[in-house]
């Protein structure tokens, strides 16, 4: 279904533009529905097979499909989130501007984040990259207060220097198939996966180093993520949503890319290795700097950094139901980091501060958002029966069957640990009933019924994932991996 | 007696000659002491990346070579720098900010690291029909004495400068090993280091609008 | 007319006197052009000799604290000065046979010997100038030690041997050598070093004795009369030396005697003067057109002339050039 991918690439790039002009309801009415389309557009390809369109420019296969839902998702469920989250103060014609400059940019986000599973070949891949930095840089520092201004320097300047070593990286991991094809090729996956057997070793091993150093620092694996919980935290709540639960993954999916041809390369053991070793610091490090964050969307963020470590060691089994369990993980943390993004928002705007020491008794304050992000966090932290808990026991016991099942209990050791910390938040901020009773009710009905999306989502996934899925996931595990 | 090493040929000789050129730019840079005159060895630096892509271009006889050339010496040589020299002129800001370390220690520094990135690359096994593989070797110490000066140095514009050579040394490594790569590609490279800049500028003059200074000593309020 | 065979150690002495004849007027032909350069009239391009014989006529005064180590250090640091010319390609392209008795470090050494005995007897006489100049001068000496040694080493790997007549002739062999950016490096790095050793802009103002900035001006501040002539002729025959070693070896190695023809030989002694008048020239220029580093800006100087030695090495260590 080709026009499928014809339509991804041209809706939210012209309903962006016409956000820019047009009255802020319309703006709004137009991102709803282009979030909404291009999920379900999403959802028709999980049970296509490989799709090509534009004579090869764009390709969608199994491993494709999965971020593109991820990344759908959160555009169709950010969308309702921010229509009932953005009302800027001020004179009306500044917050109307703000307004259109907001739906613009994340129109825009969206697009941007939907080209790169769906281009074909390392070099578009990198372009597409490249595009989602430049434009989140600028809305990160949309709000235009100090720590906005500050996150967004350090974001755009640390994320183009790892993008920069990733461009490296490409250009190595084509001079490796020059040595097969010739001089002047493109960058297409089958050409790249047909022939990656003859590539030379050592080459592809660089490029593969210099792509999870040049990703990772989009990914947000320690020990370049250091602008992660900066900008996470300092771009307006939707923003965050989006850079939390899809930009991270869909650098992971680049990442993924190289490790697809690297595999083929030079077997599976040293990919695993470098994952690991980037998957064990993150877990651990974002683990610990969980327990003593005072900003709510900080904590969050912290929890992405753990997040993709989990990723990468997950990639580091060599079980298949791992990776089965890696990209679930992608789906459910996309949902759970919405939903928790989204309460966050809920909370921050009743109570007019990030800082999680003078928020108490949120859920008397906020009667339905409040559980809600209660649930997001006990999510989050793996309990059944929501997605991640089912992710995490695909890894688990993919990891335990692995010879050195040190690493599962090193896994299991961060997890636990990043839990305690979010259930500390979770106690203090949600359930303390607070001192002086303030008054209960929601903010908007928009910010419910988006975190009601996220959580039947979440759910969905955690307790019986359509067959179809399924079946996705196998195939698109069955992609990365390799005959052994 | 040990026998002397092969001589190159004049061509491979003088593309590594520019090649040298722009490490050594990058390594004035570390020193620069006015924001104006990074900006001019960041011109001239990417005045030879065009002048080695030209010299690829005549000596390999790949034509689409020259279009690229004239590209990135339009954007390089005279955009860019145009660009931050107005947003300097605006901030009437003249000094760089102070270094973190004294300027001996950097040059220290990086000829360390500058070391480590030959190594790592020498020891590739790659034979380029293009350059000289030590050019290779050359772009790396680049990319890896530009990631010096983005740490070591303390405001916006030594850093934006600091990520722009990193991006002429990938230039640079990309003539080396992938000179043939579809012009389309290439352009496609280049429009998005312009996208790419044109964020970076916007990005200064709002942090000079906040804290009236370019520095980014200032930049310390989020931390842990 | 028959040619006249010249015996090799005939050259040697040739090369010897040219060095301490001519040293003088290659002092002189700088500082004229620099005057001119300046817009001045300038001293006569003769008056260094006039300047010596001057000095020779005068009275010798010594400070009451110094030894026999003042007396003795000018006549050494004049020996050494002579002694280096039978080192280096000066007038022949072809290596002399007491040439093989010393390398480009053999050189080097004898040259630091000559200057630490000068630093010696300055610092020997108590005088407070004289003793910061000599603690300065060994300091910074120290310091660019390091250039020299990969300069050396850079000589060493593409000739395998580090006699200077080889590079020479590697160098004169083909253009390609001389474009080599190795050897590019390695003239920069030594064009850095010869800056530095004959004390000019951007380290030291050699024209005027600003206190606080002299270096190896204050070492022979406390010298007189005839012992101050041989200081003088010394460091000026230290300054051809180096600018001798400078164009001979790296950067024009061409115009040297071939044969032992005495007319080959008698012509290359213009040939010298002209590139090395050459080479004041360029030098001339960047004193006219930079200011003096401030002493302790002075390690930058030196880190980069380090810089361009280990990339040197370094660049031909990778790929043969």
């Amino acid at each position: 279904m080709a026009w499928d991918l014809i339509v991804i690439l041209t809706v939210p790039f012209a309903v962006s533009v016409v956000c820019w002009w047009a009255p802020v309801a319309v703006g709004r009415a137009l991102t709803l529905a282009s979030g909404v389309l291009v999920f379900v557009l999403a959802l028709l390809l999980v049970p296509a097979h490989t799709t090509t369109a534009l004579s090869g420019w764009l390709r969608v296969d199994a491993l494709s499909v999965v971020f593109l839902v991820a990344v759908a998702f959160l555009y169709g469920a950010g969308a309702v989130f921010a229509i009932g989250y953005i009302r800027p103060a001020g004179d009306p014609a500044s917050a109307a501007r703000y307004n259109r400059r907001f739906f613009a940019g994340l129109n825009l986000f969206a697009w941007s984040m939907a080209m790169a599973p769906i281009v074909n070949g390392l070099a578009l891949l990198w372009i597409a990259i490249e595009v989602t930095t430049v434009v989140s840089a600028l809305l990160v520092a949309i709000d235009d207060t100090d720590g906005a201004t500050e996150a967004a320097w350090k974001y755009v300047l640390i994320a183009s220097m790892g993008l920069g070593i990733a461009l490296l990286a490409t250009i190595v991991m084509y001079y490796a198939g020059s040595t097969v094809f010739g001089g002047a090729y493109d960058l297409f996956y089958p050409k790249l996966l047909g022939a990656a057997g003859h590539f030379p070793p050592e080459v592809v091993r660089l490029s593969f180093v210099l792509a999870v150093l040049g990703y990772g620092t989009k990914m947000g694996l320690v020990p370049v993520h250091t602008w992660l919980p900066d900008a996470h935290s300092e771009a307006p709540t939707p923003i965050s949503a989006l850079l939390s639960g899809s930009l991270l993954v869909v650098s992971f999916y680049a990442i993924l890319r190289f490790y697809q041809v690297t595999v083929r390369a030079v077997g599976p053991t040293f990919p695993r290795t470098v994952l690991l070793v980037f998957g064990v610091m993150s877990l651990l490090l974002a683990a610990l700097y969980l327990a003593r964050q005072r900003d709510l969307k900080r904590l969050f963020a912290y929890s992405s950094v753990e997040h993709m470590g989990i990723l990468a060691i997950g990639m580091s089994f060599s079980a298949p139901i791992a990776i089965v369990g890696v990209l679930l993980h992608v789906l459910a943390h996309a949902a759970a980091k919405g939903t928790a993004f989204f309460g966050a928002g809920s909370v921050v705007l009743k109570f007019g501060t990030k800082d999680m020491t003078r928020i108490r008794g949120g859920i008397g304050a906020l009667p339905w958002s409040g559980p809600m992000l209660v649930m997001a966090v006990l999510g989050l932290s793996a309990m059944p029966p929501f997605g991640i808990f089912r992710s995490e026991f695909l890894f688990v016991s993919g990891g335990l069957a692995d010879p050195s099942d040190a690493i599962a209990a090193v896994l299991v050791v961060g997890v636990t640990l990043a839990m305690l910390g979010l259930s500390w938040f979770a106690s203090q901020t949600m359930l303390t009933p607070s001192a002086n009773g303030t008054v209960g009710g929601e903010a908007s009905a928009w910010i419910v019924a988006s975190m009601v999306i996220g959580l039947v989502a979440l759910t969905i996934l955690g307790v019986h994932p359509p067959g179809e899925l399924s079946d996705l996931l196998r195939r698109a595990a069955g992609e990365l991996g390799v005959a052994r | 007696m040990a026998v002397a090493p092969p001589v190159p040929s004049t061509f491979s000789g003088g593309a590594e000659a520019i090649a040298l050129v722009v490490l050594l730019t990058e390594f004035a840079m570390l020193r620069a002491p006015l924001s104006r005159s990074q900006i001019r060895l960041y011109a001239f630096q990417s005045f030879a990346v065009s002048a080695l892509a030209v010299f690829v271009a005549a000596t390999q006889h790949i034509p689409e070579l020259y279009i690229l050339a004239a590209f990135s010496f339009t954007l390089k040589v005279v955009l860019v720098p145009g660009i931050v020299l107005r947003l300097l002129r605006d901030a009437r800001v003249d000094l760089a900010g102070s270094n973190r370390l004294g300027v001996a220690t950097m040059i220290l520094i990086a000829i360390g690291i500058s070391a480590f990135g030959f190594f790592v690359v020498g020891g590739l096994p790659v034979h380029s029909h293009s350059l000289p593989t030590a050019a290779l070797g050359l772009a790396m110490a680049v990319v890896l004495v530009a990631f010096l000066l983005v740490i070591l140095r303390s405001d916006v514009v030594s850093q934006a400068v600091g990520f722009f050579s990193l991006e002429n040394g990938v230039s640079v490594a990309s003539l080396v090993v992938a000179s043939r790569l579809p012009l389309i590609v290439e352009v496609a490279f280049l429009f998005d280091l312009l996208v790419a800049v044109v964020v970076f500028g916007v990005l200064m003059r709002v942090h000079h609008g906040r804290a009236q200074t370019l520095s980014t000593e200032v930049l310390d309020r989020l931390k842990g | 007319m028959a040619a006249v065979e010249l015996a090799p150690a005939q050259i040697q002495v040739f090369q010897v006197l040219t060095i301490v004849l001519f040293a003088p007027l290659v002092s002189g032909g700088i500082a004229h052009l620099e005057a001119r350069l300046q817009g001045r009239r300038g001293p006569r391009i003769l008056q260094p000799y006039y300047d010596l014989t001057k000095l020779f006529r005068k009275e010798t005064l010594v400070p009451e604290d110094a030894g026999w180590v003042f007396m003795a250090a000018p006549i050494v640091a004049f020996t050494c000065y002579m002694i280096v010319p039978l080192l280096i390609p000066v007038l022949t392209a072809f290596p002399l046979p007491l040439g093989y008795m010393g390398d480009i470090l053999g050189g080097a050494f004898i040259l630091t010997l000559a200057g630490f005995a000068v630093a010696l007897a300055a610092a020997e006489t108590g005088g407070p100038y004289a003793q910061l100049g000599s603690s300065r001068a060994m300091t910074f000496g120290a310091l660019i030690e390091p250039s020299i040694l990969f300069v050396t080493f850079t000589v060493a790997l593409v000739t395998t041997t580090d006699l200077p007549y080889f590079e020479a002739a590697a160098v004169r062999s083909s253009f390609s050598e001389w474009i080599l950016p190795a050897h590019l490096l390695a003239a920069l790095a030594f064009f850095l070093v010869v800056l530095n050793d004959t004390g000019r802009i951007p380290v030291e103002t050699h024209a005027s004795t600003l206190e606080f900035g002299m270096i190896d001006e204050a070492r022979t501040l406390e010298h007189s009369g005839p012992l101050f002539a041989l200081l003088k002729w010394g460091s000026a025959m230290k300054q051809f030396i180096l600018y001798v070693l400078l164009v001979n070896v790296f950067i024009a190695p061409w115009g040297l005697a071939g044969s032992r023809d005495l007319g080959a030989v008698l012509v290359a002694i213009p040939i010298l003067l002209a590139k090395a008048f050459g080479v004041g020239a360029v030098f001339t220029v960047i004193d006219n057109s930079f200011s003096k580093l401030r002493l302790f800006k002075l390690t930058e100087f030196m880190a980069s002339a380090f810089l361009l030695a280990i990339l040197a090495v370094l660049v031909l260590y990778l790929a043969g050039g």
